[in-house]
């Protein structure tokens, strides 16, 4: 309780990381959910990875002065340029080999998510600049956040709510049943882009924030512990967002206690919940086919 | 010919990327016909109707929609119901009101009179009991009844249906042909629906195309569909 009191507290020297703890666990749920819908999981996997590598490829331009100087206030926008614009670009690129047809899917999506570790890799240890800041972005250090980059994902993230609430009509139309939409004279490429630049904006800003491992494990688990729940799409969005503000809390809360790394306590967390949800639908599925069979004599 | 035509397929070629499916084709659909669109698995059918409704661009030739008083006539379309995700936890109330989109603009929601509307074409469907079921866990014949009542939401002039019969069984198979020959006779709507089962379709249907090897034959149902034409297309002897 005191511990709870002290987290909850103004002053409290950690504010920023459970504000950002929280934001993260409320849209990269919300944003989760389309994956799933669309079954994109595998792209929740690998865009997370791209846009490290995007923030490493930002840094090893500055490095080696490709990219004018910047400030060191300026850093932070460096990185979300690198970020959303290596995000963004391979949306981009997956949307268009999706339309021409071109290879597997998964194919795709496994090599951007290997490439990309890789470059992240190689990018870092060739960049003096990467012995400290940038390894911090990268590992996602919840406990080191600026109020700038507070108020740059609080900003995105309403944003990206605002999208997702007032086009959902829409994005569930091209989602369940592109042919529909085109024969309703739907403009679905637009609706696609615009519903993929919010996925990949809200990548490049949780990334940059708590980076790749935690923006996965939000983007993805609330939302597949939240399907094997909800009766309803609303019930799903909504269950999705709670489980993710919630189990961000409660993270940040153990992490505290235990003086464990927030991000894979947040991670650990959500796989525990994702196990006992699984646990759970088993049991009442068993309960109500004993139910239907009525008692045995 | 001086029939009044809602849609026209002049020689139009269809495919996916080089690869030609159909070239050729010449169509021109009477509009308030009820129209059968007939051929082997494989023979492009369903490509045909995609390139019709906009999903697949035509390879060359033109596709027409004849519009009597301006605006473009409105489609409704009954996809096949396997190619719809079961992921999705929609209701049956709410797939129906998708077929409202087309007259809700972006960043509004439905509003009363387009819940009442969808419950209203749920009705005319026989499926006005769906509404709050889930949509995934419906049988064949009822995700069937659901569709076409979202295609009926739309307030179309052309319903084009691709294989509404396809896995059901025969009593359910006649349900749902009973009830479009219903929406036609009553709603003078036109109607093009793919089909391989010619038994199933072949008392509702005035009007039929038939997609063989690459090429089309159509007419009338009561010219066409005698033993004598149809032994000839099929090239084969009934016994």
């Amino acid at each position: 309780m005191e511990m709870l009191r002290e987290i909850l507290a103004p002053d409290f020297l950690l504010r920023n990381s459970v504000y950002i703890s929280l934001l993260i666990g409320l849209a990269c749920p919300l944003v989760g959910v389309h994956l799933v819908l669309r079954r994109l999981v595998f792209m929740g996997v690998a865009l997370p990875q791209v846009s490290s590598c995007g923030i490493a490829a930002a840094f090893a331009l500055h490095a080696w002065h490709i990219i004018p100087h910047v400030e060191e206030s300026s850093e932070g926008l460096l990185a979300f340029t690198g970020s959303a614009t290596f995000t963004l670009a391979t949306i981009l690129l997956f949307a268009v080999m999706e339309r021409r047809g071109r290879g597997s899917v998964e194919g795709r999506v496994g090599a951007a998510y290997v490439l990309a570790g890789a470059w992240s890799i190689l990018l870092l240890v060739k960049n003096p600049f990467g012995e400290h800041g940038l390894l911090d972005r990268l590992k996602g250090e919840i406990i080191a956040v600026s109020s700038a980059d507070l108020l740059l994902t609080a900003g995105t993230f309403g944003v990206v709510v605002a999208a997702l609430f007032l086009f959902h009509k829409e994005f569930m139309l091209v989602s369940f049943d592109r042919d529909m939409a085109v024969s309703l004279k739907k403009n679905v490429m637009g609706w696609d882009a615009l519903l993929f630049a919010v996925i990949g904006l809200t990548i490049s800003v949780s990334v940059l924030s708590v980076g790749p491992l935690v923006t996965f494990g939000f983007l993805l688990l609330p939302a597949l512990i939240a399907h094997q729940l909800a009766s309803s799409m609303r019930q799903f969005a909504v269950l999705a967002a709670v489980i993710g503000v919630v189990s961000a809390f409660l993270g940040f809360c153990i992490a505290y206690r235990w003086d464990l790394p927030v991000g894979p306590t947040d991670v650990a967390l959500l796989g525990f919940l994702y196990g006992a949800a699984f646990l759970l639908k088993k049991l009442l599925y068993r309960r109500s086919v004993g139910a239907m069979n009525g008692p045995v004599r | 010919m001086t029939e009044d035509w809602l849609l026209s397929l002049d020689d139009v070629a269809v495919g996916y990327g080089r690869r030609v499916v159909l070239s050729g084709i010449g169509i021109k659909l009477p509009r308030g016909s009820f129209t059968g669109l007939l051929g082997a698995n494989g023979s492009g059918k369903s490509t045909l109707i995609k390139s019709i409704i906009g999903v697949i661009p035509p390879l060359s030739g033109k596709i027409q929609f004849a519009s009597q008083d301006g605006p473009d006539p409105v489609l409704g379309y009954v996809p096949q119901r396997e190619a719809l995700d079961s992921i999705f936890l929609l209701s049956g109330l709410e797939v129906v009101l998708m077929g409202c989109c087309g007259r809700v603009g972006p960043g509004r929601s439905f509003g009363r009179e387009h819940r009442d509307w969808a419950q209203q074409c749920l009705q005319s469907a026989g499926a006005g009991d769906l509404a709050r079921q889930r949509f995934s866990e419906l049988s064949g014949g009822q995700k069937q009844r659901v569709l076409i009542a979202r295609a009926l939401a739309a307030k179309p002039d052309l319903l084009i249906l691709d294989e509404p019969t396809a896995g059901i069984d025969a009593a359910t198979s006649r349900a749902i042909m009973e009830l479009l020959g219903r929406i036609h006779r009553e709603q003078a709507l036109t109607l093009l629906m793919v089909n391989h089962d010619l038994a199933a379709m072949r008392q509702f249907i005035q009007h039929v195309i038939w997609l063989q090897e690459g090429r089309i034959t159509q007419g009338r149902a009561d010219e066409l569909l005698t033993r004598d034409r149809l032994e000839e297309m099929l090239k084969l002897q009934f016994s």
